[in-house]
């Protein structure tokens, strides 16, 4: 008891800085003054106590009537346990009641800092988001559609990964015209001379100047890999000539084409599906250098569609006049 | 006269055996609610020491998230780099 009075007493109010303290002193205050008032009473009820077993002794000793002595104490007993449980069961319940005040605000307490927590996980989320967003290498390039893509030399406000994307292409295109050239150069080869010879026949005689300019790749190449090509198994490679054909007849260094692997190879009849760089283009995005050389761009229609047609034929009939005809044209 | 008084002396005797044993009756009632008072009291001591013991539990970690908070603050408060949009 005396410890707790000391520590009690030891409790000096501070100096309150803001509402929470002086909320929080005032109920320390409140404390205190329960406990000591408690204390205090049980103290002199202890004193009382003792005094009153005294003053019952004396008398027991002294007075003749002992009975109304015994049962003066025996009421006087009965009344102090009576008191002195009224007051323990007052303090127990104020206790219980204060305790439970300050779980309450315990509890009130760790809601709000759980709500600061996330609050600020949240904060903490949105700037490691906007971090990642700020620090994030993205570029947004610009997608064009194939049929928009300049060809190579041309001016291009865009990126230069498209630009190089579509140089690849247009080499590969180039390869594969050559091929395709010198498959049908050794097909042209196989056949008998006779039948050579009536296709050059009707070809007018500037010609020849003109197609050894053109196929200066082969003019170039050894005449044992020529050799190798006429004896190569792949007798008839023009099966693919569906798709290389559109892409032949457009000059791989001026216009753009879209190869397309998907497509079948088989002939089609319709010659809008098989020249698909022909219908695609736009008028809008035809270029200068196109608008200059437009006779040319209208031949090239004409000539796949030949080229078609002589393929055809060649399948069926064996004949390749049709198809020299076009190649010296060309 | 001596039958008569040793008769009444009997009847003395049992009334005072008889008060006696009231009397003890009465103590024993009365050490009897203040053991239960006593066993109140412990028990109300248990209860409460435990419920002091959660709510320091309860204290001690709302103080250590407080004081985690207020670095955290501190340090976003020491940055205000991270508040520049």
């Amino acid at each position: 008891m005396g410890t707790m009075m000391t520590s009690s007493a030891l409790r000096v109010p501070h100096e309150a800085s803001n509402f929470d303290e002086v909320s929080m002193q005032q109920s320390l205050i409140f404390a205190d003054s329960l406990k000591h008032m408690f204390v205090q009473d049980l103290k002199n009820l202890r004193t009382q106590l003792y005094s009153a077993a005294e003053y019952f002794e004396l008398s027991y000793t002294n007075d003749d009537q002992n009975h109304i002595v015994v049962e003066t104490l025996k009421d006087y007993t009965i009344k102090a346990l009576v008191n002195t449980v009224d007051h323990l069961g007052s303090i127990t319940y104020k206790v219980n009641d204060l305790l439970d005040e300050k779980v309450d605000e315990v509890s009130g307490t760790e809601l709000r800092v759980s709500s600061i927590e996330q609050r600020l996980r949240t904060c903490q989320e949105f700037i490691n988001h906007e971090g990642i967003t700020q620090q994030s290498l993205v570029i947004n390039t610009p997608k064009y559609h194939k049929r928009y893509i300049l060809p190579v030399g041309e001016t291009m406000s865009g990126t230069n990964r498209t630009k190089s994307k579509y140089q690849g292409r247009s080499l590969d295109d180039e390869d594969d015209w050559h091929q395709f050239r010198n498959a049908v150069r050794a097909t042209i080869r196989e056949t008998p001379p006779s039948t050579v010879s009536r296709g050059h026949s009707p070809s007018p005689s500037p010609r020849p100047p003109q197609r050894s300019a053109i196929f200066s790749f082969t003019a170039t190449m050894p005449k044992k890999e020529l050799d190798k090509r006429t004896v190569s198994p792949h007798r008839f490679p023009l099966l693919r000539s569906g798709s290389l054909s559109s892409r032949s007849v457009t000059p791989s260094s001026t216009r753009p084409t879209t190869p397309n692997s998907s497509r079948p190879t088989t002939p089609n009849p319709n010659p809008r599906r098989r020249y698909p760089s022909e219908p695609r283009k736009s008028a809008s995005m035809r270029l200068p250098a196109e608008r200059e050389n437009g006779k040319d761009i209208e031949q090239y229609p004409s000539k796949s569609k030949r080229l078609l047609k002589a393929l055809l034929s060649r399948r069926k009939s064996k004949k390749d006049d049709t198809l020299y005809t076009y190649l010296d044209e060309y | 006269m001596a039958r008569a008084g040793g008769i009444t002396n009997a009847v003395n005797v049992g009334i005072a055996v008889q008060a006696d044993w009231e009397n003890r009756e009465f103590i024993s009632h009365i050490s009897l609610n203040v053991r239960r008072l006593f066993d109140f009291l412990v028990q109300f001591e248990a209860t409460t020491k435990s419920k002091l013991a959660s709510l320091n539990e309860k204290l001690d970690t709302l103080e250590r998230r407080l004081e985690l908070l207020e670095v955290q603050v501190g340090t976003a408060s020491a940055n205000p780099s991270l508040f520049a949009t």
